[in-house]
């Protein structure tokens, strides 16, 4: 079979596949139908490589088959937890549609001992119910590098820009568009470092006189948390009495542990605590974590730099967090962090979860 | 960091697709078609699994913590456009072991009842 052949074949199938997905939900749709495009094209193009017309066949009867049966399996529980939630529902409650109620407080605090504060914060619950299901309650902390210059700019800048990216872009998935977001916040930096130090950037990457950042930034949205971060700002997930780190942690400590090249005691004692990873804005891209969780009823979430989580521990973090409504968690948990020295900028935000299924 | 503790055996039995993704994950982590691959190569072509139960399962197996996605990036092999990979998580490598070993369990009862003549290596006594 000829090239030409194959790949228009190729082209008219995955415009046949793509018009089919229209069969599922919305919800799934938008979560998976990029990736069942994008697999349905590998496996068109491996199978007709291979077996030609036959194996065209072939893959359209298996295709047919899986569409109709999960097609089914989806709409059946989307219209399930659709009734389930109109069910549910007071009358009042019914016209804004949303099962999820936050409490939310975020607070960024200079701490003892630093001149600026390179941390900054940013929470997102939309007003409108349209933008609140499609887009869900965005919250950012990012700390700004502090041996760079201009740490809080670059913190701020990364603030802005994944905000304004995040709910500018409704065309992908909720991971997809976050991960955008932070790799639009990445190459913003990183072009203003260009720009500022042109030729002589390789030299101020060396001496740390660019400007960078970490970022944590969470997005929740029915019944579930998506997470994305860089550096060594953190978000917890505090359910039944257990609080788990629910982002990668990119200080070198972390990453030496798990690699498991050291022990944590080992990674310690090498006096490099300070130092981490990866940040925005010393390279043309980044590598974004990205996770997903799903929440339920009374989950708290904490999103923090390491002025928090290296200063107040994780039991401390989860009782405090536990005991206490929102605003006076993080109130408390800074006052903690400040009083364990407050050696570093400190930024917390804490979200109760309130899943009314 | 504590996690709260689940027990693997109450997802149990697991559905053949949901086993086989966990299979294919539990050497790395693999895109969505590079999942189909090894699925469809470890049982000889006997398992296709289209796209629709392939992400039907995902999205189900990360709703119970069996997976989780770790990033997207290009598969050299492939082309440059970016996949997401998937990767098994530590209690879905636990639900892994213990569906093998209700499996181990079944088969040890078909040996016992001569239904699987000359299948050895199952070993141990039920």
């Amino acid at each position: 079979m000829n090239q030409p052949t194959t790949a228009r074949r190729v082209s008219r199938s995955e415009q046949v596949y793509r018009a089919c997905l229209w069969v599922y939900p919305h919800a799934f749709r938008r979560t998976y139908g990029r990736e069942m495009l994008q697999t349905f094209r590998d496996y068109h193009r491996d199978v007709t490589r291979r077996e030609g017309i036959v194996g065209h066949i072939r893959l359209w009867t298996i295709v047919l088959q899986d569409l109709l049966s999960t097609a089914c399996v989806e709409q059946g529980k989307a219209w399930s937890s659709f009734l389930k939630h109109v069910l549910r529902l007071a009358p009042k409650e019914y016209a804004l549609m949303s099962l999820l109620t936050l409490d939310v407080a975020a607070r960024t605090d200079i701490g003892r001992t630093r001149a600026v504060n390179e941390d900054n914060v940013a929470s997102v619950v939309p007003q409108d119910a349209k933008t609140m299901s499609e887009q869900g309650a965005l919250f950012i902390v990012t700390d700004g590098l502090g041996g760079s210059k201009h740490g809080d700019v670059a913190s701020e800048l990364a603030v802005k820009t994944i905000r304004e990216v995040y709910y500018q872009d409704t065309s992908d998935t909720i991971s997809t568009t976050l991960r955008r977001a932070v790799e639009q916040a990445n190459t913003e930096i990183y072009q203003s470092n260009k720009a500022k130090f042109q030729e002589k950037f390789e030299e101020a990457l060396q001496q740390d006189a660019f400007m960078g950042t970490t970022c944590v930034v969470v997005v929740l949205k029915d019944n579930a948390v998506y997470i994305a971060n860089v550096g060594d700002s953190l978000v917890y997930l505090i359910r039944n009495g257990q609080m788990r780190q629910i982002a990668e942690n990119h200080s070198w400590v972390a990453e030496q542990i798990r690699m498991g090249t050291m022990t944590q005691e080992e990674a310690e004692a090498q006096g490099k605590s300070n130092l981490i990873t990866r940040c925005l804005g010393s390279e043309s891209t980044v590598q974004v974590y990205t996770g997903t969780e799903q929440v339920q009823d009374k989950d708290i979430l904490v999103l923090c730099t390491d002025g928090l989580h290296t200063q107040v521990s994780e039991n401390e973090i989860r009782t405090i967090a536990e005991q206490y409504g929102s605003e006076e968690s993080t109130q408390r948990l800074i006052e903690r962090a400040n009083e364990n020295g407050g050696v570093d900028n400190v930024t917390a935000i804490v979200v109760r979860v309130s899943l009314s299924v | 960091m504590a996690e709260e503790e689940r027990d693997p055996e109450t997802l149990l039995p697991l559905t053949p697709a949901v086993f086989h993704i966990l299979l294919a994950l539990a050497d790395r982590e693999r895109h969505g078609y590079g999942i189909m691959q090894e699925v469809a190569m470890r049982t000889e072509g006997k398992l296709r699994m289209g796209p629709g139960t392939l992400y039907g399962s995902i999205k189900r197996m990360l709703v119970d913590g069996l997976i989780a996605e770790s990033g997207e990036r290009p598969d050299s092999a492939l082309d440059d456009e970016r996949r997401r990979y998937y990767r098994l998580t530590r209690f879905g490598g636990q639900v892994a072991r213990a569906e093998a070993q209700r499996i181990v369990q079944l088969l040890r009862v078909a040996q016992l009842k001569n239904l699987l003549p000359g299948v050895d290596g199952i070993g141990g006594g039920i």
